[in-house]
């Protein structure tokens, strides 16, 4: 029985293990020090963060205010697909977006057969690695990050870090806010396999595409240079 | 997973005798690193990192203890049920019970090796459970039938034109082309999708397993561990007890190494963290999840000498840089685990009697060393093993007994170098004519593959003897000196050299003080020391009593006459490697 | 006392040097050794060869036969331990004595065996980075065109890679011609090669075509058991590759046959 199972493992490991206080052990853990991060392309965060985005085949769009974000939401829908049909997580930041300034009223909930397109609000983005951040929940259903064809995500350029220890830090302080979520999820980029032949695909199980809309101040050069930094400009 | 790691020999012969299969993996062998070694290039601090982390999975390790019982602690209090499994059938029971509890028909699975370890799918699948592998690796040999030939890449010995041929036979979509891997990729996406939809659980593995949160790290591409984890009502994580990490940050700081030793990128799509059942804010997610948390033998790799094995974090890097695997790939080694981690975890998780070829396939290049990014000294372990072997007499008698015998007589140095100037003499002299032979007696192991180069004449040993021994003025000899050589071993402090002509010898040569050996040959060896009992014996017959003018020595042309000391120019005298009898000496 | 010439280093007093010759070179090809000799005294060394030596007893340790390998380490210890400097025309007896007899010793002997090792070189590593070994006035040797196998024990326990480039380009002004996939193993590994012979094939007809593929007259290298492997391979394949040790490359002996060539 697990018990018995869990008595014997425990004893054969405790007894593998040294001892020490919780205490003493979180000092020595401590006075291990930081790991060593990623480089940034470049020091400026929201260029670091915009040129990963591209490196990992994400496509990105900066705005400067809400309203172009939802007109950027519109004008990627119809590129795609044709038609504003989306499907968003029930996010307060989501909700209070001017959908009626581009034309487009996404139907908030979770993604469902038919709906090609999902839009999401990042906690955060980590310029280290191009991911955004969300927690699971009615605000960010985890059916509309991996179902979708197409994951749309807008990231405000304040909720941008350096790295992921900073991220740590943030969602650490929004844990204690809201309590721990069932799943804390790291996105950086459409779905891909390498397993065929080593050959990298796009679009395994989650979306072939990612597109990350950064709402920030005077952004434009920051994503020009991001396209020379990924090689694409 | 059934084991065939005892007949290791013959799987590499017949992995070797597939030209296609070698093409491929020769590509992989070169193409691998390269990409492995970009990315680490533009991380550009490998070692500070691989340290840091080192010393974190080092501190969890030595205190597991502590952090699983954490793990367990914050777990439960998120909510999951925590199971302990102490071997495979544990948790394969254990497994099959809450399948069984929640009347599921249809599982679909994560990449998990752990649960290859302890075959878990074949025993669902006795049960009468469907299980669908959802990785798309897994699912392409799931579907073929085949083993794993790689940690990260388990169908990465197939080839496209392989992979249709399955899906045009195991797909019935009727008639399609299938001619591009994205075609091949979109119909697994599809015939996935509704896989995902229809399974009642989800059994998936964890990367890690964070201590002070009780949250589970899960890393993919693809992103159908997170369809495991977020679709089906019932999860399951399989996993062993050493994954667990104290922090969420010392988590994604392995992280950084794992993406890049495994597939060269600087992180993957998914990373996700999950703590369990669905909550009052979610809208999808498991009702109910169970971690089980399997042993099979990793506490006793953890008090063993081998317990660095555990900060293995199956990043693949070992492989694709060993030789050895990419030469014969991974079936070769016969069980879940291929290549150099694969050879020191078989016979820790099964047994060594079983796979006892998988250690000594290796050469130690170290190449494995180099790139591991937990810093395994992987030879070190697998040369432990062989030693292991040795004690248990598991290597064949007729290797145990010549390696006995060779150790035997290079610790008597007279013997050793009189037979082996004698066994050589006659080897040269049967081999000079051709330069090697094709076949030799008791060495059909190399011959099978190369020639042996002949001995190029007489022994280094016995060359040098003899020249030393012309150094010596014996009242004998009436001829002139013919070499002049750096003498050795003589107990008294040489005389000075004396003054050369002018623009004579190059090189500064002067006497030689005493070398140790030669004193210890007259004196005792000291008491603790294992002295070879040649060095208490009387002194060799030819040692020089005195010195003479010491001059530089030139090296050898074989075959070629002595040549009798031109005067100030020592430097272009030759001197000879014609094998000389000791009467010739003069 | 005889001066140093003017092409040897003056500002240091000679370094007295004990050569441990290698089993392999004793026995099969003493002109590694003699090239060794040669070259150390080129350097101003001063150079002496115990007589007793043997074997480092590599063979035995990496099969994993520590209780043979111990006695042989001990031995070498007590015959080398009091020369200024020990070196070793070899790369894995070299790291054997540096990198391995202190992990397969213990106590008194492990100390004896870092005292050692702290002044254990290999030759080449020797001959760049301690002795300076420099052409002076000497006409360059000539050498046909060289490619180079980068043996793994000298490679990664000793980080031997730019120092026989350098006395290849110093004394004989050539360059190497670099093989593709110059440091992946050849396949030798001590008894590995006739242990496994198939994989062991497969791998030095790996490493010879690749040699091959440079068009070098001259394939070279720092440890005999490699090049015996290679040289083998290729003489079994019909190749023309010749196949020397460095130290012969160093000294200009090109006249006696190559590794597993007839005598002429």
């Amino acid at each position: 029985m697990s018990t018995s199972a869990r008595s014997e493992i425990l004893a054969r490991v405790r007894k593998a293990s040294r001892g020490s206080s919780a205490e003493s052990l979180s000092q020595q853990l401590q006075g291990l020090g930081v790991a060593p991060a990623a480089p940034l392309p470049c020091a400026e965060l929201a260029t670091a963060f915009l040129a990963n985005v591209l490196k990992n085949q994400g496509s990105a769009a900066v705005v400067s205010g809400r309203s172009e974000a939802v007109k950027a939401v519109g004008a990627y829908l119809y590129k795609h697909f044709r038609s504003h049909r989306l499907v968003a997580g029930n996010d307060p930041h989501l909700a209070a977006m001017p959908w009626r300034d581009a034309g487009v009223l996404p139907r908030f909930g979770s993604i469902e057969p038919g709906e090609p397109a999902a839009l999401s609000y990042a906690m955060l983005g980590i310029a280290e690695t191009g991911a955004i951040v969300t927690f699971t929940g009615k605000s960010s259903p985890a059916s509309n990050n991996l179902l979708s064809e197409h994951h749309i995500v807008l990231v405000d350029q304040a909720k941008l870090v350096a790295n992921m220890e900073q991220a740590w830090l943030g969602i650490n302080r929004e844990i204690e806010r809201v309590g721990r979520p069932r799943g804390i999820n790291f996105i950086a980029g459409p779905s891909s396999t390498g397993d065929i032949e080593g050959k990298l695909v796009y679009g395994a199980h989650g979306p072939r595409g990612w597109h990350v809309i950064l709402i920030g101040e005077a952004l434009d050069s920051a994503l020009q240079e991001a396209r020379e930094l990924a090689g694409l400009a | 997973m059934r084991q065939t790691s005892d007949t290791f020999l013959e799987n590499a012969s017949h992995a070797l005798a597939d030209a296609d299969k070698v093409q491929r993996r020769d590509l992989m062998a070169v193409f691998t690193p390269l990409i492995r070694d970009a990315a680490m290039e533009g991380f550009g601090q490998f070692d500070a990192l691989r340290q840091h982390v080192k010393q974190v999975r080092q501190h969890s390790l030595d205190h597991l203890g502590h952090y699983l019982t954490q793990f367990e602690e914050e777990a439960l209090h998120n909510g999951n049920f925590v199971h302990y499994a102490r071997d495979g059938n544990e948790l394969n029971s254990r497994v099959l019970d809450i399948c069984q509890q929640h009347s599921a028909r249809h599982i679909a699975k994560g990449k998990s090796m752990v649960t290859e370890e302890t075959g878990l799918n074949d025993f669902l699948e006795r049960a009468g459970l469907s299980v669908t592998e959802t990785d798309l690796g897994e699912y392409i040999i799931q579907q073929a039938g085949e083993t794993p030939s790689h940690i990260v890449g388990p169908a990465l010995h197939k080839s496209a034109a392989e992979i249709r041929e399955l899906f045009l036979d195991k797909h019935d979509l009727g008639p399609r082309e299938l001619a591009e891997i994205t075609d091949l990729v979109g119909e697994a996406r599809q015939v996935l999708r509704d896989k995902f939809l229809k399974a009642e659980v989800g059994i998936i593995g964890a990367n890690a397993l964070i201590a002070e949160s009780g949250y589970s790290m899960l890393v993919t591409n693809e992103g159908n561990g997170d369809l495991c984890a977020n679709l089906p009502k019932v999860l399951i994580i399989c996993t062993t007890i050493d994954r667990v990490l104290p922090r969420a940050e010392d988590a994604t700081a392995m992280l950084r190494l794992l993406v890049r030793s495994a597939t060269g990128q600087a992180q993957t799509c998914y990373t996700s963290f999950y703590s369990g059942p669905r909550r009052e804010l979610d809208t999808d997610g498991p009702l109910e999840t169970h971690f089980v948390l399997l042993d099979n033998h990793r506490s006793d790799i953890l008090a063993s000498d081998y317990h660095e094995m555990l900060q293995c974090i199956r990043c693949g890097a070992c492989l694709n840089h060993c030789p050895i695997y990419t030469g014969v790939g991974g079936h070769a080694f016969g069980w879940v685990y291929p290549g150099p981690m694969g050879s020191i975890l078989t016979p820790l998780l099964t047994s060594l009697e079983q796979s006892n070829a998988l250690p000594n396939a290796c050469t130690s290049c170290g190449r494995c060393a180099e790139v591991c990014p937990a810093d395994i000294p992987i030879p070190d372990l697998l040369r432990d093993l062989r030693h292991e072997e040795t004690r248990r007499q598991l290597s064949a008698p007729r290797w145990r007994l010549g390696m006995k015998l060779h150790g035997w007589l290079a610790r008597h140095p007279r013997l050793y170098h009189r037979l082996t100037g004698w066994a050589i003499t006659a080897l040269h002299r049967l081999g000079r004519k051709r330069g090697r032979f094709s076949r030799l007696p008791m060495a059909e192991g190399w011959t099978s593959q190369r020639d042996f180069p002949a001995p190029q004449g007489k022994t280094f040993m016995q060359q040098f003897a003899l020249q030393q021994q012309q150094e010596m003025p014996s009242p004998v000899r009436d001829k002139p000196r013919k070499t002049r050589l750096r003498p050795e071993a003589g107990r008294t402090k040489a005389p000075r050299v004396k003054p050369s002509p002018p623009g004579a010898a190059k090189t500064a040569s002067k006497a030689v003080p005493a070398d140790k050996p030669a004193r210890a040959v007259a004196a005792k060896a000291p008491a603790k020391s294992a002295s070879p009992k040649s060095r208490t014996g009387k002194p060799p017959a030819r040692k020089p009593r005195s010195r003479g003018p010491v001059k530089t020595r030139t090296e050898p042309h074989f075959g070629e006459p002595l040549e009798p000391q031109s005067g100030a120019d020592e430097r272009r005298s030759t001197t000879t490697g014609k094998p000389q009898e000791p009467d010739d000496v003069n | 006392m005889t001066r140093p010439a003017t092409d040897t280093p003056q500002s240091r007093p000679n370094l007295r040097v004990s050569l441990f010759v290698t089993c392999l070179a004793d026995l099969l090809r003493p002109s590694v050794a003699f090239a060794s000799i040669k070259l150390l005294e080129q350097a101003g060394c001063e150079v002496s060869v115990p007589l007793q030596q043997t074997c480092c007893g590599q063979p035995a340790y990496n099969t994993g036969d520590y209780e043979t390998s111990e006695p042989l380490a001990r031995q070498l210890i007590e015959q080398f331990e009091d020369a200024e400097y020990v070196v070793v025309p070899s790369g894995s007896c070299a790291g054997m004595i540096c990198h391995h007899y202190p992990r397969l010793l213990k106590g008194e002997w492990r100390d004896r065996a870092l005292q050692l090792a702290a002044k254990t070189f290999e030759l080449t590593t020797f001959l760049t980075d301690i002795a300076k070994l420099q052409r002076g006035e000497r006409e360059p040797i000539a050498l046909p065109s060289v490619t180079y196998h980068d043996s793994c024990a000298g490679l990664r326990e000793l980080g031997i890679k730019a120092q026989p480039r350098q006395l290849l380009q110093e004394l004989c002004a050539t360059d190497v011609i670099e093989l593709q996939q110059t440091e992946v193993c050849c396949g030798f590994g001590g008894t590995f090669c006739a242990k496994m012979p198939e994989i062991s094939g497969k791998m030095v007809g790996d490493k010879l075509a690749n040699a091959v593929a440079t068009k070098a007259a001259v394939l070279t290298g720092g440890d005999l058991g490699c090049l015996l492997n290679i040289a083998g391979r290729a003489h079994r394949q019909g190749e023309s590759i010749q196949v020397r040790h460095i130290a012969e490359l160093l000294v200009g002996d090109l006249d006696s046959p190559a590794i597993g060539e007839a005598e002429s």
